[in-house]
Formats: structure tokens, C-alpha cells, sequence
């Protein structure tokens, strides 16, 4: 499959800080890819990289096959909605989305700007200032200005962060339709969940190094069945001491033990029904969610360090 | 070139629709002309004709009398309009009451302060004390020879320019008389001679007739050039300065992120300026239509200089583009508006230096001083259109080359304002030096 984003031995630097060290990742066209990695990781440097709004200063960033160094505007076929976000507030919301198509060369979006309105519930709102919206409603208005010009590539950079479940349905339902009618997705998000639902495939990004790139399934495999997901009524006791057990995450509703290589299953359930009823025993893969603290968490940080 | 397009008609109805732009607009005439209209309103209610009482101290004994026989007949007739027929005679200039006070060898002062204390008190409007050898200049005690006007209220002129000239009308004719010399005589023999100031003469092509050019006037010929700058000046304002404050929103807001999805900076910036340009043709326009159907209908059309408006034109969207270019450029590289405020007072004082020569080159528009600042660009647009709207003009290669000279320099300013845009407008929490500015602007 043809690469929609290509990054090869990338580096970009601020001053003496290194942002993003030696990257290479390869993005395929008409796939979800989840961008993940701790805050100042260098997530957002990278995407404002296949942006155009930076410059590396080294290696080859390429989009559709184009490398973004030297071409003068940004490329007409990708939408970008960026972390922080930002609208002219009194600017009415077609006339912002009308701008906003023009600029990516989309000639008499009118009809596209109802049918987007229509779609995410925000028909009436067409003729107000966008002062006059809540957060989520702007929320949703900057991200059909990121859609309307039907672009080949979306970056959305944490697009649920503020939206209620019913609006982040939505959101989820219209992101899953565009990949559907071929565009690639890039989808940033600090939301384990959204990753693993949403993603075909997960970058993860930390100190500027890709730790972690391929599907969920890949990136499960790699890690092996360390993990046993239990619910245990423990009465008071606590779950740590428990023998070949070398870390303990606590959900409140059900509890994750991280288990040594070889160690006995059956004795560690003994040892658990000792201590309480045992309603649920499963050997699985890490969650993600687990992979992702187990590297970027402070034990981790620390051993990178030493 | 159509996103430069898209950007420049944002940034023009986001300025033409904004409450500030349309009370500007609408005020400014308003406010330039409310002269006019109190005039129109308030008519002659608005002249002062309260009564102005003045002591007078004649220590030389010979003036008063003379001086009380002038007030008479000036309160009698002078300060009357000519009636409208079957109408009365309407009072336009205060009666000034005159009062003799005997002057007090012993105690010259008290007097004096008594009637400063009248004066304090309202009973008196100012008193005159004149010298005792008035008529006699080449007096040993020159104090002595000379008229003293006291008063609190020292810029009303009124007053003072009657007294002075009355006196001294007074104290002439009685040296004449003293002298032998008849004084309708004298003042026939110092009758000055009528000077008009004319323009030059013309030859009809067609009829080959020799015609005389219209009066010059004065006045016009000072005060278009005048309302050219200012009109200049505050285009310069209204259009360019609030680009550093739409920046800012842009840089505050987050906007510029998205903008820079869908956009790139130098296509973006130029979008901003030629909306801005936009902006200040509109003003321009407004304005220049609205002075040109004033001058039509008081008659002076002709004698405006319209060959300028072309120049006009041209230094108004360079200045705009100069200007406008590095207030984008310094708006990007601020981190919020109060650093942004900082970052203008050099700026506007650059803005207001033409301002400051303007008077002096109006008086010389050729002087070496007038014609080499004319061609420091930030300054050119201004001073060198001063320079073109005083008569006779000045050598048709200045504005060429003041033009050319702007032009480069506007290029320059919107090439390095690109480049310090692109990289300040995504910097957030730290505003840019001047040496991070530099850097940008060299490196990019």
C-alpha cells in the first residue's frame, strides 16, 4: 500500500533540545494511525512537521509522495484540526467555514457547509458568531473547517478532548466514515482506549524516539500474556507480596498483575484465593494503556536515565 | 494567488464590518467639521459681547482723553454689522468701557494692585497703565516711555490689538502735531501699496490667447498640503495599525495554526496587507470624495491640486504595505498585547517624525534639510507629497526616485516581516527580542 506520510531519519531540533531524534515512520494511505506518547514528547512537533509549519533539520518528510521542504503552500489535500484551537470568535460560522474551504481551494462550498452543519447537529447555529458557541460546538465547527475541503489526509490532534460521550460518538462515527470513503487518518490522543478501538496501527513517541509502531495486535504480541486481568473481593487486604508478581495496576473494578517470565499461574490463583473470592482470572496481553506507562512511567523514565 | 485573495477580503470585511472602523469613519468628518457646524447652530450667540470694562492710568495726562473719544465712537458704530434692510443693526464685538484712574506719584504700586484686585473681582476686565514720557521714546527712563496692558485673561487678543493700535494712533497723531506736520498728510505719504500674490501666465493652445492664472491663494496653498498629510497620517493609523492587534488575536487565539494548515506565512501576510490596502482605499475614498464635494460646492474645486491625487494614491499604498509589514512582523514576535504596546512607541515615533518636520518644510519646501529627509523612506511618503502640494512643486525626478527608494524598502520590510512572522507566529509563552528578530530575519 502506497505511503500517505513518509518520515525518514527526521530530526528536529530547538536550540540545544532535540524534539524529535532520527524518526522513521511510514503512515499507509486509507489506514487510522494513533499517534500516543507522553505530553512534550514531541507529538506535536512531528505532526506540525507533516504540516509544513516546521522544518526538520535533518532527514526527508514526505507527504503523498511530496517532500514538504521547498513547496510553497501546504498541501491542498490535508486537514489539519491542531490541539489548541483557535477560531475568529466574531466570524459567523458559515462564513468561517466558507473561509475555510476557499483556502484549501474548495470553490461554492455552500452545500457541503449545510450538509457538514447537518451532520454534527449544528444547523442552526450556521448564522451565529462563534463567540456564541460552547466549547464542544466550537469544538465540532473547527473540525468540519479541517473536513470540508474533503482532504486525502486528517490529522486530528486529541479531537474528543471536550466533547460529552454523545458528541464524541459522533465525532468517532464521522471520523470512521471519511476513512471508509479513503482518507487516511492521523489521530493523536493521550485516550489508551480510543487508541486501541480506533487505530489500525499506533506510533508511540517518547524523548523525541519512536518506542513502539505497528498494530495493536503486533504491539500486544511483542510483550507476550505477562498480564492477569482478576477481580478479587480482597476484605482489606492488599494484592502486593504475591510470589512471581512484579507489578500491580488496580482499576478499582478489576486489577492488572504483571507477572515474571515463567512463573506459575496456578500458584499465583492459590495465593489470590487465599486472600479473598476470586470472581474473574484471565491471562491476557497488556493493555495498552499498560505498555504505555510501563515505558513512558517513572520507573522506565528513571532507568532511561541512569 | 487566491489564497492571498481569500486572506485580503477576511481581513477586509473583518475590518470594514468592525463597530470601531464604521464610529471612525462616520466620527472623523464629524469631528473635523463640528467647527462648521456649531457655527451653523450657534451662530453669533457664540461671539463674546459681554461689556470689557479697562481702567486707564495715564500718567502722561495727554492719551486719555483721545483714547476715551476712539472706545465711544468704536462702541457707537464699529462693533455693529451693516443693518439688513428694515432689520436692526446686530452687535458682533464687545463694547470696551473705559475708566480714568488718577495716577499715585507716592504710592505708584497700590494703585496698580487695587486694580488687580478689580480685576480678580470681575469689576474690571484689565487696566492700561501708560508711561509718563509716552510721547517722548527717547526718554532717559525708557520704562517711562512705554504703555503697560495688565490682564488675567491673556489670550483673549481683542482687547490688547485695539488698545495697542488706538494708542498708538493717539500718540502718533500728537507727535505729528507737536512736530508741525499735518497728520492726514503723513498717513496719505505712508499709505502702503496693494501687493496680490498672482500664479503665472498661460498660453491657450488652441486659441493661442495669453490667460492669466487664477489668484494663488494663500491659504489653499498651505492647507491642502496639510490635509493630505494628515489624511496620510491617520490612513497610516487606522489601516496599518490595527494589523499588529489582528496578529495578536491570531497568534493568542490559536488561530494561526490552522490558518498555517491551509495556508502558507508569506501568502498569508500579503493576504493581511492588501486587505489592509483595501481598507485604506475605502477611507481614502470616502474621505477624499466627501473634502472634494465641500470644495465644489464653495467654488475652490479648481483650485485644488489634482495632479496629486495619483501620487497620493501611490504613497498611501506603499505606506501601508511599509508600515503594515513591519507591524505584522512585530505583532507575530510579541507574546501578548501589552508587550505589543511596548514593542509600537518606537515605531509610532518613527510615524510622527514627518509630523514634527512638516512645518519647516512647508516653509522651505526646497531647502537641502526638506529635500534629504524627503528621501528617507519611513518619512518619504509624507514629506516628499508635502513637498509636491507646495507650489511651484519640485524637480519631477524626487518623487521617482522617493517612490523607487520606498518601493525597495517596502519589499524589504515585507520579506524580513515574512520571516520573522513564519517562525514568531507559532511561538507561544515568550516574546522575541530584537536580536532573536534579526536572526530570523537574516537566517529565516
Amino acid at each position: 500500500m502506497a505511503a500517505a506520510v513518509e518520515l525518514t531519519n527526521v530530526t528536529k531540533r530547538f536550540g540545544t533540545h532535540v524534539a524529535v531524534d532520527n524518526l522513521t515512520l511510514c503512515v499507509p494511505t486509507g489506514s487510522v494511525y494513533g499517534f500516543i506518547g507522553p505530553n512534550g514528547s514531541g507529538k506535536t512537533t512531528t505532526l506540525r512537521m507533516i504540516m509544513r509549519n516546521f522544518y526538520p533539520n535533518a532527514g526527508a518528510v514526505r507527504v503523498f509522495g511530496e517532500d514538504v521542504i521547498g513547496k510553497g503552500a501546504a498541501a491542498e489535500r490535508v486537514g489539519y484540526l491542531p490541539e489548541e484551537r483557535g477560531l475568529y470568535k466574531t466570524m459567523k460560522v458559515r462564513d468561517t467555514l466558507r473561509f475555510y474551504a476557499e483556502l484549501k481551494g474548495y470553490r461554492n462550498p455552500r452545500r457541503e457547509i449545510d450538509r457538514w452543519l447537518e451532520r454534527v447537529d449544528l444547523a442552526e447555529w450556521g448564522n451565529k458568531k462563534v463567540e456564541a458557541l460552547s466549547k464542544g460546538m466550537a469544538q465540532k465547527v473547527q473540525f468540519i473547517a479541517a473536513v470540508i475541503a474533503k482532504p486525502d489526509l486528517i490529522i486530528l490532534d486529541e479531537p474528543f478532548t471536550g466533547l460529552d460521550p454523545v458528541n464524541a460518538n459522533l465525532l468517532r462515527d464521522v471520523i470512521l466514515e471519511l476513512r471508509r470513503d479513503g482518507a487516511t487518518v492521523i489521530l493523536s490522543t493521550h485516550d489508551m482506549s480510543v487508541a486501541e478501538k480506533m487505530c489500525d496501527a499506533i506510533f508511540m513517541i517518547c524523548n523525541g524516539r519512536k518506542v513502539l509502531d505497528g498494530s495493536l495486535a503486533e504491539i500486544q504480541a511483542a510483550y507476550g500474556t505477562d498480564t492477569l486481568r482478576v477481580r478479587v473481593e480482597l476484605n482489606g487486604k492488599t494484592l502486593e507480596g504475591l510470589p512471581g508478581v512484579v507489578g500491580v495496576s488496580d482499576f478499582g473494578q478489576y486489577q492488572e498483575l504483571r507477572v515474571e517470565q515463567g512463573a506459575d499461574t496456578q500458584d499465583i490463583l492459590r495465593k489470590l484465593l487465599e486472600r479473598g473470592r476470586v470472581d474473574h482470572f484471565e491471562r491476557t496481553h497488556p493493555s495498552l494503556h499498560d505498555v504505555f506507562v510501563r515505558i513512558a512511567g517513572p520507573e522506565s523514565q528513571e532507568t532511561q536515565h541512569a | 494567488m487566491r489564497k492571498i485573495i481569500v486572506v485580503a477580503i477576511r481581513e477586509y470585511l473583518a475590518a470594514v464590518r468592525s463597530k470601531a472602523f464604521i464610529i471612525t469613519i462616520l466620527l472623523m468628518p464629524v469631528l473635523m467639521s463640528s467647527g462648521f457646524i456649531a457655527e451653523e447652530l450657534f451662530g453669533d450667540t457664540s461671539m463674546d459681547i459681554s461689556d470689557k470694562r479697562v481702567a486707564i492710568v495715564d500718567h502722561s495726562g495727554a492719551i486719555y482723553d483721545a483714547l476715551a473719544a476712539a472706545a465711544e465712537s468704536r462702541n457707537a458704530v464699529d462693533i455693529f454689522t451693516e443693518p439688513a434692510e428694515g432689520g436692526d443693526p446686530e452687535q458682533m464685538l464687545p463694547r470696551f468701557l473705559l475708566q480714568r484712574v488718577a495716577p499715585n506719584p507716592q504710592a505708584p504700586d497700590e494703585v496698580l494692585f487695587d486694580l488687580s484686585e478689580r480685576v480678580r473681582a470681575g469689576t474690571l476686565f484689565a487696566f492700561v497703565e501708560i508711561g509718563r514720557d509716552v510721547l517722548a521714546p527717547e526718554s532717559e527712563k525708557p520704562d517711562h516711555a512705554t504703555v503697560k496692558y495688565y490682564t488675567n485673561s491673556p489670550t483673549y487678543r481683542e482687547t490688547h490689538v485695539w488698545l495697542k493700535t488706538t494708542i498708538n494712533d493717539v500718540v502718533q497723531s500728537i507727535r505729528f502735531h507737536d512736530s508741525g506736520l499735518d497728520a492726514d498728510q503723513v498717513s496719505r505719504a505712508l499709505e502702503p501699496a496693494a501687493i496680490d500674490q498672482l500664479g503665472l501666465l498661460d498660453r491657450n493652445q488652441t486659441t493661442g490667447e495669453i490667460t492669466r492664472a487664477e489668484e494663488i491663494s494663500q491659504t489653499i496653498s498651505v492647507v491642502v498640503p496639510i490635509i493630505l498629510v494628515i489624511l496620510l497620517f491617520m490612513v497610516i493609523m487606522t489601516a496599518a495599525g490595527p494589523l499588529i492587534q489582528s496578529v495578536l488575536e491570531e497568534k493568542l487565539q490559536r488561530i494561526a495554526e490552522v490558518l498555517l494548515g491551509c495556508v502558507d506565512p508569506f501568502r498569508w501576510m500579503m493576504g493581511k496587507l492588501i486587505g489592509m490596502v483595501g481598507v485604506s482605499l475605502t477611507i481614502v475614498t470616502l474621505y477624499l470624495a466627501g473634502g472634494l464635494i465641500v470644495a465644489y460646492e464653495r467654488g475652490i474645486l479648481s483650485l485644488l491640486p489634482m495632479h496629486l491625487l495619483g501620487w497620493f494614491a501611490v504613497y498611501q499604498i506603499l505606506a501601508v504595505l511599509m508600515y503594515g509589514a513591519v507591524f505584522v512582523g512585530v505583532g507575530a514576535a510579541c507574546s501578548d498585547h501589552r508587550e505589543a504596546q511596548t514593542a509600537l512607541t518606537p515605531l509610532m515615533i518613527l510615524i510622527m517624525v514627518p509630523m514634527l518636520l512638516l512645518e519647516s518644510v512647508i516653509r522651505e519646501p526646497n531647502s537641502t534639510m526638506a529635500t534629504l529627509v524627503s528621501f528617507f523612506p519611513p518619512v518619504t511618503p509624507v514629506l516628499m507629497l508635502t513637498r509636491q502640494a507646495i507650489p511651484p512643486g519640485i524637480p519631477g525626478w524626487q518623487p521617482i526616485v522617493g517612490v523607487t527608494l520606498v518601493l525597495a524598502t517596502t519589499v524589504l520590510c515585507v520579506f524580513a516581516a515574512g520571516r520573522v512572522f513564519r517562525i514568531g507566529i507559532l511561538m507561544q509563552g515568550r516574546g522575541a527580542g530584537l536580536r532573536d528578530m534579526l536572526k530570523w530575519m537574516l537566517k529565516g
